[in-house]
């Protein structure tokens, strides 16, 4: 198949997004063709401004359009806990639950060494040296129960475990409001074996 | 369990072929080269969703179609169960009683087997790698935690190794990275060990009566998991982690000089003594040949006693390769208990009461023939 080249680069454009195949890529890009010229206007502007004006907070690392950001200016917030998680998006879901009020701090990834990611190379020395004044008592390592995830909890706990401050780590197991039945064999192993008493 | 029917079509040699099976013995006759074993690849395939002859599923399909398909009637305890299984060049599609699976681990398993063919003489001859994958396939058959834990511990041990690597040809390494990675690694490196030497215990259960059976009572099989030299089985896990640490710690100049990880199961392996000597050294080749028979008959049980049915006995080409008494002690094991289905070239030196009351298939040329014993 052949296109007109403005329609061509719209398509591979669209196909850098995630989860974009070349189908829906064209698809989208013909949408585009019908749509009137202020919303297409509007739709780019909000692509560049997304880009242009949010940065990441200075402090915590989440993503902001203004710095500190607003879960950290704001005053009635709980300083003495920071929970720490590996994307913006962990803190978008933990903000959801609207149960949680203390601080966040944005790793960016999770230490790697196959794929030459260290400590380094994410956000950690920025949150250790965050823990150096007294205001933070506890630290909640909530990282993805994953390989990586699971080593980069570990060793932040190491080497905050001396200073005294608390670490934590979120528990992992059943899905709330499922039934027993339906999880799969490795979240019910991870559940029996993270059992407490009652 | 049995397979009632089977129907392949553009599979291999096969263009067309209908064929019913008894529930006792099956005997498939015929002369090199005529299809016998593909006949017995079609029931594995049906079984597994894959072939034991190769990964690439596009040699199963007749040479010039476009798409190959097998059928089976499989009769199970509570009736009879249609599986099909259609290949083409796109991939494979496959029906449970006409429902198509989305996914074929949920395939896989509506019919067991257990097959013995001459190539696996390599689990007593063949390197450890192969005895390793043994245990990871059966272990996997049965435990999804396991391939789980497997899948961990490869990921973990490939982080560990590149802290090696990264710090390769250095003296001594203190680094918070790597004592995770460890402790993590020692973690999944026990969960697999422990699963393994469970595994191998039953196996032994099993295998040790059959084979004294074989070998009119000369000979004793031990099977036994071997990992790192002070962890034995009856440890705890707390007490066999301590072990591996304590290797890995002695280990650690030269894993830095190698930039690899040194201990683990990764390294281990299941040896084979009869009578105290390792078979795989001192064995003769019937040794050999018993002791992996002995093995594959131990599957059968395991199986049974995990999804209380008996699979599918397939012995492809191994009767000509055993002497008389080992022959019809194993046809007597296995009669009025599992559909078996042989391969040989020719029966006429098989006397075996069993082989002469057993159903038998000619095979010449793509096609296979049922015929009776009063002809």
């Amino acid at each position: 198949m052949h296109y007109p080249e403005p329609i061509s680069k719209l398509i591979d454009s669209f196909m850098k997004l995630p989860g974009i195949g070349p189908k829906t890529a064209a698809r989208l890009a013909f949408h585009v063709l019908d749509m009137k010229e202020d919303t297409v206007l509007e739709f780019s502007k909000a692509l560049v401004d997304a880009k242009r004006d949010l940065t990441f907070c200075s402090v915590c690392g989440h993503i902001t359009d203004t710095d500190p950001c607003r879960i950290c200016k704001d005053e009635s917030r709980n300083k003495t806990m920071v929970c720490v998680v590996q994307e913006p998006k962990d803190v978008i879901a933990m903000e959801k639950m609207r149960d949680f009020n203390g601080l966040y701090h944005v790793l960016h990834g999770a230490i790697s060494p196959m794929d030459g990611i260290g400590p380094e190379d994410i956000n950690i020395p920025d949150l250790l040296k965050r823990l150096q004044d007294e205001t933070v008592q506890e630290v909640i390592l909530a990282t993805n129960p994953t390989i990586e995830g699971e080593a980069t909890a570990m060793y932040i706990s190491r080497l905050i475990k001396p200073s005294g401050i608390r670490t934590t780590r979120i528990a992992h197991g059943l899905p709330v409001g499922g039934d027993l039945e339906y999880a799969d064999e490795v979240t019910l192993s991870k559940a029996l074996e993270g059992r407490r008493e009652l | 369990m049995h397979i009632e029917q089977l129907k392949l079509r553009n599979y291999r040699s096969y263009e067309s072929l209908d064929l019913s099976f008894s529930p006792n013995i099956n005997v498939l006759i015929g002369e090199n080269a005529q299809g016998k074993t593909n006949i017995m690849e079609a029931i594995y395939v049906l079984a597994m969703a894959k072939s034991h002859r190769t990964s690439n599923d596009r040699e199963l399909i007749r040479w010039g179609a476009d798409y190959g398909k097998i059928e089976g009637a499989v009769q199970r305890k509570y009736g009879v169960l249609p599986l099909e299984l259609t290949l083409s060049k796109k991939g494979k599609k496959a029906r449970v009683n006409h429902l198509e699976q989305q996914r074929l681990s949920d395939y896989i398993g509506q019919l067991n087997v257990v097959m013995f063919a001459p190539e696996d003489l390599h689990l007593i001859k063949g390197s450890p790698q192969v005895r390793r994958r043994f245990l990871d396939m059966e272990i996997g058959q049965v435990s999804r935690v396991y391939l789980h834990d497997l899948l961990q511990f490869h990921k973990v041990m490939r982080q560990r190794n590149a802290i090696l690597k990264a710090n390769q040809g250095r003296s001594g390494l203190t680094d918070v990275m790597f004592d995770v990675y460890t402790d993590q690694y020692v973690d999944m490196a026990i969960r697999i060990i422990r699963k393994r030497f469970e595994f191998a215990e039953m196996l032994q259960k099993w295998a040790e009566p059959i084979h004294k059976g074989i070998s009119r009572g000369l000979e004793e099989l031990v099977i036994t998991y071997e990992t790192l030299k002070d962890i034995e089985p009856d440890q705890s896990a707390e007490e066999m982690a301590a072990r591996l640490r304590e290797r890995l710690e002695g280990l650690r100049q030269r894993e830095l000089d190698r930039g690899v990880t040194l201990a683990g199961p990764h390294r281990d392996d299941l040896t084979f003594l009869v009578n105290g000597h390792d078979v795989q050294v001192y064995g003769s080749q019937g040794q050999q040949r018993t002791a992996a028979l002995s093995l594959k008959l131990a599957e059968i049980e395991l199986l049974r006693q995990e999804t209380g049915e008996s699979p599918v006995l397939l012995l492809d080409d191994v009767l000509s390769e055993l002497d008389d008494y080992r022959q019809s002690h194993l046809l007597n094991t296995i009669q009025g208990q599992v559909q078996t289905l042989v391969t040989t070239t020719n029966v006429d030196g098989i006397m075996h009461e069993t082989i002469q009351k057993a159903d038998l298939y000619r095979v010449s040329a793509g096609t296979a023939e049922h015929e009776n014993h009063d002809d």
